[in-house]
């Protein structure tokens, strides 16, 4: 790390050898007039960009608006324009078939019935829906607490021993679930964990890649930072904590926001490691959805959006500044 | 902008050599401080912080890799008799394996540049300070949110034979497309990982292009480079390992696009969107286990290569300019 | 922008926080924690054909029973009562005509007895049928100690239509007032005295209907998710709404009322109870936990103490039906003697494979049963079925497993069952007294994974006057069949899946070379099948034809008839049907061997992964015993034929011998052995000619293969594919030609 800071002030220096013996008011003048010349150019290079970010933001905007626009339709409304497209055969296969199908953005009459049925009329979507928030923020808050300390620990004193782990956890990270999935029903099934929380919950909290992603933000620190602080007195824990944690926040509150996503969304752990269908999560119900229920589909949809949308709004600028500093396998 | 050749040349020679021996390398430095008794204590405390997630990551991810392992040279999971390698090679002459291989490969060979690719261009578009910047980031990360199943039932609508996608093609006078059940159902997938993920990669860009230094791109302006020359030479060099690691994260969400495609058309969809996951996912349902295991080895086996050409790549073009 | 973002932000974990309101209490925990509930049978020295009425008051069980002499035909009533405290019974005397009945029991609010009975009478005319046919329904007042009747009530005035009244449920609440309802049209309640208070109309049937603990009348009418209770409100007249936490399900359950919580609950597979001050549900026992078959259970009820009785009866076709009381008390696991568990796997268990555990778990010293049904209550099959294999691979796996329902060859392959041949040698069956063509079906190399105790065959059934002596056909063959027919002519039921899986699914073999692994359903005769399928109607319309399906077929209507054979007595009734001599076709396929194997009851293995492999196999056994092979021997016919050669042939004697009466000159006169019927055919069935049982003999013997083994996969991509070419959107190769590259990735996964 030492090295590389030393090689880019050399860098520096080199270049302001070619200018030139350039005095500071002179170099600030230049960079001036270079940037006029282009602010014209700029000018139009702004609004092609601004047309074409805005066709981008339509297309991606549009099945979050879709969906819900249309959670305030009525059932009969829905059935209208997709009803042909989701019909259930009798073996239970979804069938899609339809003359016409309409996406349809504006209902023709505001409806509340979905949501009342889905708040009021039948519970079970609620208990799905904590179901969801149990399962998935244990996983988010211990992952985030393990991986903490397992970045710290790859942080520190670098060897090879450490190298090789960190290898194979990155490894371990790319595997498909449809992989580890089956011995992991085996193993929860060894300590007894299947059709409890814990068979979800575990290899969640012991997933490498919030560690990964940790630990990659953490080898940015410089260690010189550390080593004074160590020079100071400082053991491990004051390092940790007062050190590495106070300049990691954004990094957490960013790979927070992506855990909540991604386990929000888990449909295959609870299918498998959950026989019990009551302690399913609404993903895996949102997953099937079929005829009957694809008006309800929409409001459930629209429900189990708030959660992310929530950890986003109060987490997006994390986000951003949280990976400013991210970049490169090995950081 | 122009840096000395050998200049260039030489750092990354040795830093590929230093990645190379590198392991060695710090340790021999550490042994040299290890003198210390308190350094020793450091590094034993310090892998206590490690010690949870190894442990963890041992009980539900190695153990069940080497389950895996495992159950690759037996004949099936119930008799458990000793094959060696015939279910690699089973495996490997299985049409199905074979035909699953080829489009995941195609699959992330065309889906993860293009989402390197076009998520830079979003964010350099995003990066000339054009108005509205932080809603356009908002909006291009909403996708992020919206539950698989709208996804899925939205493409659905678009991408079905009488929606929305022919229908703007019969205005154009021409012939229907069976989006889902043809060659193009590959394009189907590929659109939508990019709307999926294009959002996130580009956030990593933008916060990458925010954090070139200032004063090198200003030099750049002073000696006449050209846009394309600042974009070539200085702030693709400076991202070089945001784009591997957005690489890497794309090549982890490409194989998530499973779930969708299993959702869209279940477990055996149309050939051109068959996945390896869709192989492992059957012959896992169908018991056969040591046909699942060996697939998934020999899928860790092209990772772990890809991982390290990825690396070694990394070393050789990133660090002479990382700061 | 940061200020709206905030306001956004604010305003949804508001709505959160509503929501976690809203989505509390929802534990419903089915722990049933170390306690086993226990059976103890209780003697019932009373007759009884027929339970009309149970109730219980004071921890006594009331029965009334129907008994009926079967010389004079003559029926009497009998009013039983058993002290459960006590334990004694005794019979008390009631006075009730031949003419009424007890349509329902309950306790009164002071001690004595409620009964709705119904009265009638009728004239006879000059030609013996009856006219002038009046019924008043009565409400007596029966002190519960005697048996004596202190009052009658006319209520026939709240019914608007009393002749044709008939109480469904009857129930009263802690005023005292009395709830009656005739199924469907609603609840009339009265009072005390008799004097109308309201009717109240309900939508739809009304399951149960209950007091509770506390005194407050509910019913459970089938809602939009199911079983929905709710309260009957005197003061507005009207249902509450539904409980919540409670019940749910399609099941035909049923509540009662409480002793020590607000209801006792059972929906014919276990029992619980339900608190309405804290909506909680506990589950108590399972039924077959407790050796009780629930489906012989007629009424139950708790007791104050905790207990809970049960009246069970028991319809036997030889010699008078038994009902049996049945008393359960809670005691600690630790304290029933323990014994060596089987467990037995299956996605649903049948009902005759329940009746033989729970015999085998009532007279076994040594080992028990348990059962673990894997698509019991579940909404999402496909995942029950994934849960189900995955355990075969863990300690998990079920000792027995069921093999209806599921992939029996992969399970072979896969080396999940174990050879039941050297079992059968060792405890001494022998494999030449059974069918060979039936053990041949489940066999493999020479081994046999699989047993089942009865079958019946499904064939398709044409006049032999129009196909000739035809024993089996090939698809091109039927295709050509009915090729210049109208294809409303050849079925009756024909709707498009009915005939992919008369066409293909049961033929599967024909489209996939397993050998070359490849396919052929972009082929000649696929595309033709799917032409031809296009021809039918999607889903049946059952209410379209005015005429009977025997007047259709008899008129050459209907060509052919795709049914099963489960007796010699229905194979006469096919035949009565048809009107002529019939020949079995069988379904399509490429050897012409159409007839297929279907296990009756219940068809299992015994997994190779078993710990307890001689207990095991010491249940199946049973169902190969001769003992049970002629028990399935029955006078009617019986469904299904028994495997056992012996036991076979007694079933082809009983159904030649004629059943005989003496008529008023001492003559024997043949007379017929039962009725058969189907839509607007019916038949008395004589006894059977010798070719009549040699034709089921043969058809029998040419059944070699065992319906129903198609993968579900593959259904599921030709149903959901072919649907476009059935609305005309796309053509049938397009759609062959999908179907093709769908399945032929999945022959190649399993090749």
């Amino acid at each position: 790390m030492r090295k590389q800071t030393s090689g880019k002030s050399e860098k520096k220096i080199r270049i302001k050898k070619d200018l030139g013996e350039l005095s500071q008011e002179r170099w600030d003048k230049e960079v001036k007039k270079k940037k006029k010349i282009r602010n014209a150019r700029h000018l139009v290079r702004v609004c092609i960009a601004t047309t074409v970010a805005a066709c981008f933001a339509v297309l991606f905007l549009m099945p979050i608006v879709l969906t819900i626009t249309n959670s305030f339709m009525s059932a009969s409304e829905i059935s209208s324009n997709y009803g042909q497209v989701f019909a259930t055969t009798d073996t239970g296969g979804k069938v899609y078939i339809a003359e016409k199908v309409n996406l349809k953005f504006i209902p023709d009459m505001v409806s509340f019935s979905q949501y009342i049925t889905v708040l009021f009329k039948s519970p079970e979507y609620l208990f799905k829906f904590w179901n969801s928030v149990i399962l998935v923020v244990p996983i988010v808050a211990f992952q985030l607490l393990v991986a903490a300390g397992a970045s710290y620990g790859f942080t520190r004193y670098r060897g090879r021993i450490k190298e090789i782990i960190f290898f194979v956890y990155i490894i371990l990270m790319l595997m498909p679930y449809q992989v580890t999935l089956v011995p992991n029903y085996l193993v929860s099934e060894w300590l007894h964990l299947l059709d409890t929380n814990w068979a979800i919950w575990l290899p969640g909290i012991f997933s490498p890649f919030a560690v990964y992603l940790l630990t990659k933000y953490m080898r940015r620190i410089p260690v010189s930072m550390m080593e004074a602080a160590q020079i100071d007195g400082a053991g491990e824990w004051q390092i940790f904590r007062h050190i590495c944690m106070p300049l990691c926040k954004g990094a957490m509150c960013s790979i927070a926001i992506l855990l909540f996503i991604d386990y929000w969304n888990m449909v295959e752990q609870p299918l498998i490691l959950l026989s019990d269908q009551e302690k399913h999560p609404l993903s895996v119900f949102l997953s099937k959805i079929n005829a009957g229920e694809i008006g309800l589909a929409f409001a459930v949809a629209t429900i189990y959006m708030v959660p992310p949308i929530l950890v986003f709004l109060y987490g997006e600028d994390y986000l951003v500044e949280g990976i400013t500093y991210q970049g490169g396998i090995k950081g | 902008m122009h840096f000395p050749e050998g200049f260039r040349r030489k750092i990354s020679q040795n830093l590929l050599w230093d990645f190379l021996r590198k392991g060695k390398k710090i340790t021999k430095n550490k042994s040299k401080k290890s003198s210390s008794p308190r350094t020793r204590k450091g590094k034993l405390v310090s892998a206590g912080y490690l010690f949870p997630s190894i442990l963890g990551v041992l009980l539900f991810f190695v153990l069940p890799f080497l389950i895996v392992i495992f159950y690759s040279v037996v004949d099936n999971p119930i008799s458990r008799q000793f094959v060696f390698l015939d279910n690699f090679v089973s495996v490997f002459q299985n049409n199905a394996f074979k035909q699953a291989a080829r489009n995941t490969m195609t699959f992330s060979v065309v889906a993860v540049p293009l989402a390197v690719v076009l998520s830079l261009m979003l964010a350099m578009m995003l990066e000339s300070k054009i108005p509205f910047r932080s809603q356009f980031r908002t909006f291009f990360l909403s996708p992020m949110m919206v539950p698989i199943a709208s996804v899925v039932l939205i493409w659905q609508v678009l991408f079905h034979y009488n929606g929305m996608m022919n229908e703007v093609l019969t205005l154009f006078q021409r012939d229907k497309v069976d989006w889902l059940n043809s060659s193009f159902a590959q394009v189907v997938i590929v659109v939508l990982f990019l709307w999926k993920n294009l959002g996130y990669n580009m956030i990593l860009f933008m916060s990458a292009l925010s954090s070139i230094p200032k004063d090198i791109l200003e030099v750049a302006v002073l000696e006449s480079a050209t846009p394309f020359q600042i974009f070539w030479h200085i702030k693709l060099r400076y991202m070089s390992s945001t784009i591997l690691f957005v690489t890497i994260m794309s090549l982890i969400n490409s194989f998530k696009v499973f779930r969708e495609i299993y959702l869209l058309k279940g477990d055996y969809p149309y050939d051109t969107m068959y996945m390896l996951q869709h192989f492992m996912n059957n012959t896992f349902s169908r018991l056969d286990y040591q046909k699942m295991s060996a697939a998934a080895i020999m899928m860790a086996i092209v990772m772990v290569i890809i991982i390290g050409i990825l690396f070694l790549t990394e070393n050789y073009f990133g660090k002479d300019v990382e700061g | 922008m940061k200020k709206n973002k905030k306001l956004i932000a604010i305003a949804l974990t508001a709505f959160l926080a509503v929501l976690w309101g809203c989505g509390k209490g929802s534990d419903s925990g089915t722990e049933t924690g170390g306690y086993v509930y226990v059976p103890e049978y209780v003697e019932m020295d009373v007759e009884c054909n027929y339970i009309s009425a149970v109730t219980a008051a004071q921890d006594c069980v009331y029965l009334n029973t129907v008994s009926w002499d079967e010389e004079t035909g003559e029926s009497s009533n009998s009013l039983y009562k058993y002290d459960l405290t006590e334990n004694k019974g005794e019979s008390l005397s009631l006075e009730l005509d031949e003419n009424s009945n007890i349509n329902g029991m309950a306790a009164g609010a002071d001690g004595s007895l409620l009964m709705m009975v119904n009265s009638y009478s009728y004239e006879e005319d000059e030609n013996g049928e009856p006219t002038n046919y009046s019924s008043k329904q009565e409400l007596w007042v029966v002190s519960a100690e005697d048996g004596s009747i202190q009052e009658k009530k006319d209520l026939s005035q709240v019914f608007s239509d009393p002749d044709n009244a008939y109480v469904q449920n009857f129930c009263t609440d802690g005023q005292g007032n009395i709830y009656l309802s005739d199924g469907d049209s609603g609840i009339h309640v009265v009072d005390q005295n008799g004097n109308k208070v309201c009717d109240i109309d309900i939508e739809g049937w009304i399951n149960s209907m209950a007091a509770s603990k506390e005194g407050d009348v509910y019913i459970s009418t089938y809602g939009e998710k199911g079983l929905e209770m709710r309260k009957v409100d005197l003061g507005t007249k009207k249902l509450g709404e539904p409980m919540e936490g409670f019940g749910g399900g399609y099941g035909n359950s049923e509540f009662m009322t409480g002793a020590t919580k607000s209801f006792l609950f059972d929906n014919r597979s276990q029992v619980s109870t339900f608190d309405l001050s804290t909506g909680e549900e506990e589950v108590l026992f399972k039924w077959i936990d407790a050796d009780i078959n629930s489906d012989s259970v007629s009424q139950k009820g708790e007791l104050s103490d905790g207990r809970v009785w049960a009246v069970t009866r028991e319809y036997s076709e030889n010699g008078p039906s038994s009902c049996e009381l049945i008393l359960l008390s809670k005691k600690k696991a630790s304290e029933v003697p323990q014994k060596e568990k089987i467990s037995y796997g299956a996605m649903w268990v049948d009902s005759n494979v329940k009746r033989a555990i729970i015999d085998f778990n009532k007279t076994n010293e040594k080992y028990r049963i348990t059962v673990k049904e894997y698509g019991e209550n579940v909404e999402d099959y496909q995942a029950a079925y994934t849960q189900f294999n995955a355990d075969l691979t863990t300690a998990n796996c079920p000792d027995i497993i069921s093999l209806s329902n599921v992939d029996f060859h992969m399970y072979v392959s896969k080396g999940v069952l174990e050879d039941l041949y050297p079992y059968m040698e060792k405890s001494g069956v022998k494999k030449e007294d059974y069918l060979e063509n039936i053990f041949k079906a489940y066999e493999e190399d020479g081994k046999l994974y699989g047993i089942f105790p009865n079958f019946y065959v499904s064939t398709t059934l044409a006049k032999a006057s129009k196909v000739g002596d035809k024993s089996g056909w090939t698809l091109k063959e039927m295709l050509e069949f009915a090729q210049d027919k109208d294809p409303q002519s050849l079925f009756s039921y024909g709707s498009r899946s009915s005939i992919f899986y008369y066409c293909i699914y049961n033929n599967i073999d024909e489209f996939i070379d397993w050998e070359s692994g490849k396919c052929s359903f972009d082929g000649e005769d696929f595309i033709k099948t799917l032409e031809f399928a296009a021809g039918f109607p999607e889903e049946y319309d059952y209410q379209q034809e005015e005429e009977g399906i025997s007047s259709r077929i008899r008129s050459d209507k209907i060509l052919l008839m795709d049914t099963s054979v489960s007796s010699v007595q229905e194979y006469q009734m096919l035949k009565g049907m048809f009107g002529e001599e019939v020949a079995f076709l069988g379904y399509p396929n490429s050897e012409r061997k159409g007839n297929l194997i279907q296990p009756a009851a219940g068809c299992m293995g015994l997994a190779s992964k078993s710990k307890n492999k001689e207990g095991a196999w010491e249940f199946m056994q049973i169902l190969l015993s001769a003992e049970y092979q002629d028990s399935l021997v029955e006078s009617r016919g019986g469904y299904g034929f028994p495997i056992r050669k012996a036991s076979l042939e007694k079933q082809f004697e009983k159904d030649m011998t004629p059943d005989y009466y003496e008529d008023e000159n001492g003559n024997k006169v043949e007379q017929a052995k039962t009725t058969w019927g189907w839509d607007d055919f019916q038949m008395e069935i004589m006894a059977a000619t010798q070719e009549e049982v040699d034709a089921v003999r043969k058809l029998i013997e040419s059944a070699e293969k065992i319906s129903g083994s198609v993968d579900q996969q593959l259904v599921s991509i030709i149903t959901e594919e072919s649907e476009p070419f059935f609305k005309g959107q796309k053509t049938a190769a397009d759609v062959a030609g999908i179907i093709q590259n769908r399945i032929q990735i999945y022959v190649n996964e399993n090749s």
